[in-house]
């Protein structure tokens, strides 16, 4: 049994759109919009760093420095919140539904925004003190590994999965909503600020490096939350799913060859869907 | 050969030889060590262990030598809660137990036709604890007999184990619909489709309604330590004797709802039909005798007579449909009833939504709690509209409503308490069934409580259908109400130190 009777849910297309949309503003326009992409241009680490910053101002302004994180966000963290919003809009009254995932997106996009903004400068610090780009960005991959086996990334992670009790009406189930963002976004950043940092010091190949980060924390995201402790932790059930719903498929086709029976290509999407609930 | 599970109440003496074979057999695999995996210990493990929990209970000791950590792996901690998986990986859990009981019997000398016997705490003077486990001795006068433990409290948390019948129902047998959703509407007779859950937040509606209710109040708690009684929590429920013939029971009702009508169908979903595995999770599989693993899944689960086995008794609690009853409740002429009945069990996706919630959250401490549910005018005219034409030409079936305790918290799992909807002040709960929403126990609820557990600390939802007593109201004319009186009744006090709350209760509209 499904939540509506009819047709697709309107906001996940929606949703879905500005994730596309911000994945092709990124991949057409990534040389402009990030501080990043400034800081691997090699021939002005030389500068003394308050040259180099107002020189980045000057080719990056703070507008698009603020867009270009923005879009960083829709596209790679977006897809991790299909999973609140829908707890979001099931407990809200329908007619506010649209209200409650705007003010839930605005309580998480005002998280991420200030932790883009911070990751930004951090990684402008970083390309300062390791001109190096590779040393710089082998130390962010150290980090990221510590921080991934820590258990404090797992506190960030299982803070993640909350579904809160929310106020129904008034000004309390706004407040509910937004406040809901901020603690969901703050355990998000919590969870995947190192990753996120890795796909600023990354140079060149920056938009690979974000497709693969994004798979990344989405595939993390669908593991249960876990005890605290220090462990490396993979993300295998995105893998195995993928493996058992290709073998179920393969066998329908097979079946199929002997009758006639329509195949539902959306079973793989459906599923990621329930899980991610 | 077929085998057949009969009433325990029924087998012709408190000992009858099917209950005591049952009881040499256990005896025997109580025996066995930790590490086997055919042992008692070891079944029970694979519900649910908590190792702390076991020691403090004194069934796991610094002797025990634990079984390979591969086997740990593969068979412990599988059991499925607030799930779809529930009832069919219970339903393997059952045949493999019985398997293992009865080659135990055999070797014994006993009958090799041996069955499992269920308790049916629903039919009239049947609802005490059966005798053969109340007792520490043998019907000989022994005094080690192998169905009795200590740690089963009952209701009052005094020793005296029964079912208080009044805080029990079969309603979950009227509804069309296997699974169910986790947004508020019907979360369905078997549960919610979700991934591998070891023990998801919304509890199906079987699960919740006798299931968790059974074992929060043969378990109960003892009142000097605040241990729980074995059957009250998941992680030690398979170590008491009882648990199986509740299982029992609860697996034939499955039977009996598949076959009452003949229009409640399983899923036919790929993703039950295949088992968790296809989302990512594990397999069910189970040690058998012999030193075999037996893997299952639910969709083998479906049909008994594939399955070797059969229950003496799947009638129905009453002749005529739950739905169609309710339609006639509401007027509709029994043939139109029939035919809306029919297409309701046909019916697809349904459209669920909020119809009212309370302000604060709510804490249970002592003999009750209450709050007050505000209903939303535009939704609840929607309600009123569409009971007032329920049976007329062209339009769907009435809507159902449901009663959500969400995000409830606490550290015991033996809290069992019933709520009433309206309830007049001062009066009796006893003297009014028609205003009670449902009963719960709370099965479950420490794990979930845990904040780097499975459920992130969310705790658990329940849901209870309360259409009865929305239908009533409609047809008294009393249904243009702003607020809901929501009233909590513990069946016995609750202390403060089993820090029970509730974070929000709502109501839902589930339409067609």
């Amino acid at each position: 049994m499904s939540r509506t009777a009819h047709g697709p849910d309107i906001w996940l297309v929606v949703l879905g759109s500005i994730i596309l949309l911000a994945w092709w503003l990124l991949a057409r326009n990534s040389g402009d919009l990030m501080m990043s992409a400034f800081c691997s241009s090699n021939t002005l680490w030389a500068l003394p760093l308050s040259v180099r910053f107002d020189l980045a101002l000057m080719l990056v302004s703070p507008a698009q420095i603020a867009s270009g994180s923005a879009l960083m966000i829709a596209a790679m963290m977006l897809p991790l919140i299909i999973a609140p919003l829908r707890h979001v809009r099931d407990r809200s009254f329908a007619r506010q539904r649209t209200r409650a995932t705007i003010l839930f997106a605005a309580g998480y996009g005002v998280v991420w925004m200030i932790a883009a903004v911070v990751l930004q400068l951090i990684a402008f610090v970083a390309r300062w003190a390791a001109p190096a780009p590779l040393l710089c960005f082998g130390l962010a991959l150290v980090t990221a590994i510590l921080w991934q086996v820590s258990p404090t990334k797992q506190w960030c992670l299982n803070r993640c999965h909350r579904r809160p009790h929310l106020a129904a009406f008034g000004a309390a189930a706004d407040r509910d909503a937004f406040d809901f963002g901020l603690t969901n976004g703050a355990s998000c950043a919590g969870s995947c600020w190192a990753l996120m940092l890795l796909t600023l010091l990354i140079g060149q190949g920056q938009i690979s490096g974000m497709i693969a980060v994004t798979l990344f924390v989405f595939a993390e995201r669908l593991e249960s939350p876990a005890r605290l402790k220090w462990r490396w932790r993979a993300p295998s059930r995105a893998l195995r799913i993928a493996v058992a719903q290709a073998r179920m498929r393969l066998t329908t086709a097979r079946a199929a060859e002997h009758v006639v029976t329509p195949v539902d290509d959306s079973v793989f999407g459906r599923t990621l869907c329930r899980i991610m609930i | 050969m077929a085998y057949t599970r009969k009433n325990v109440w029924e087998l012709g003496g408190d000992w009858a030889d099917p209950i005591l074979w049952y009881a040499r057999g256990v005896k025997a695999i109580k025996a066995r060590a930790l590490s086997e995996p055919t042992g008692w210990r070891f079944y029970a493990a694979i519900h649910g262990i908590d190792q702390d929990l076991w020691r403090q209970l004194g069934y796991l000791s610094s002797g025990d030598a634990m079984p390979s950590s591969g086997d740990i792996e593969t068979y412990w901690n599988q059991c499925q809660h607030g799930s779809w998986y529930f009832l069919p990986w219970h339903r393997g859990y059952l045949i493999a137990f019985e398997a293992v009981v009865r080659d135990a019997v055999v070797k014994l000398g006993g009958p090799s036709d041996w069955a499992l016997p269920y308790w049916n705490y629903f039919k009239p003077n049947q609802d005490a604890l059966p005798p053969a486990f109340a007792s520490a001795n043998w019907p000989d006068g022994e005094g080690d007999n192998p169905l009795y433990v200590p740690q089963r409290y009952g209701p009052n948390n005094d020793g005296n184990v029964y079912v208080p019948v009044n805080m029990i129902n079969l309603n979950t047998l009227g509804d069309p619909d296997f699974s169910g959703v986790a947004s508020g509407g019907s979360p369905g007779f078997g549960g919610v489709n979700t991934g591998f859950s070891h023990s998801g937040q919304v509890h199906g509606g079987i699960e919740t309604q006798p299931h968790d209710w059974i074992h929060g109040l043969v378990g109960g708690g003892d009142p000097q330590s605040n241990l729980p009684g074995l059957m009250s929590d998941p992680d030690t429920a398979g170590l008491d004797p009882i648990f199986w013939l509740h299982h029992a029971n609860i697996d034939r009702l499955w039977e009996v709802w598949r076959k009452n009508p003949t229009s409640h169908v399983d899923p036919t979903d790929a993703n039950w039909v295949n088992g968790p595995l296809v989302v990512g999770g594990g397999t069910f599989v189970l040690p058998m005798p012999g030193g075999v693993s037996w893997t299952y899944t639910p969709g083998q689960m479906s049909d008994l007579s594939q399955l070797n086995y059969t229950y003496d008794d799947v009638s129905p609690p009453s002749a005529t449909p739950a739905v169609v009853a309710r339609l006639e409740r509401l007027g509709v002429p029994l043939e139109t009833a029939n035919a809306l009945a029919r297409s309701t069990a046909m019916a697809g996706p349904k459209t669920v939504e909020l119809l009212g919630a309370n302000n604060e959250s709510l804490r249970l401490i002592g003999a009750e709690a209450g709050t007050s549910v505000t209903l939303d005018a535009a939704v609840q005219r929607k309600v009123s509209t569409n009971l007032e034409t329920a049976g007329a030409a062209g339009r769907p079936a009435p809507d159902r409503i449901f009663l959500n305790l969400e995000n409830v918290r606490g550290l015991n799992d033996a809290t069992a308490f019933s709520i009433y909807i309206n309830l007049p002040e001062g009066e009796d709960p006893a003297r009014h069934p028609e205003l009670l929403a449902g009963s719960i126990a709370l099965f479950g609820v420490r794990k979930a409580t845990l904040a780097d557990g499975e459920h992130a600390g969310d705790g658990l939802t329940f849901v209870f259908e309360i259409t009865h007593i929305i239908d009533a109201m409609h047809l008294a004319g009393a249904l243009n109400v702003s607020q809901l009186r929501v009233r909590l009744v513990p069946i016995k006090p609750v202390p403060e130190a089993a820090q029970i709350s509730i974070g929000r209760i709502s109501i839902f509209r589930q339409s067609s």
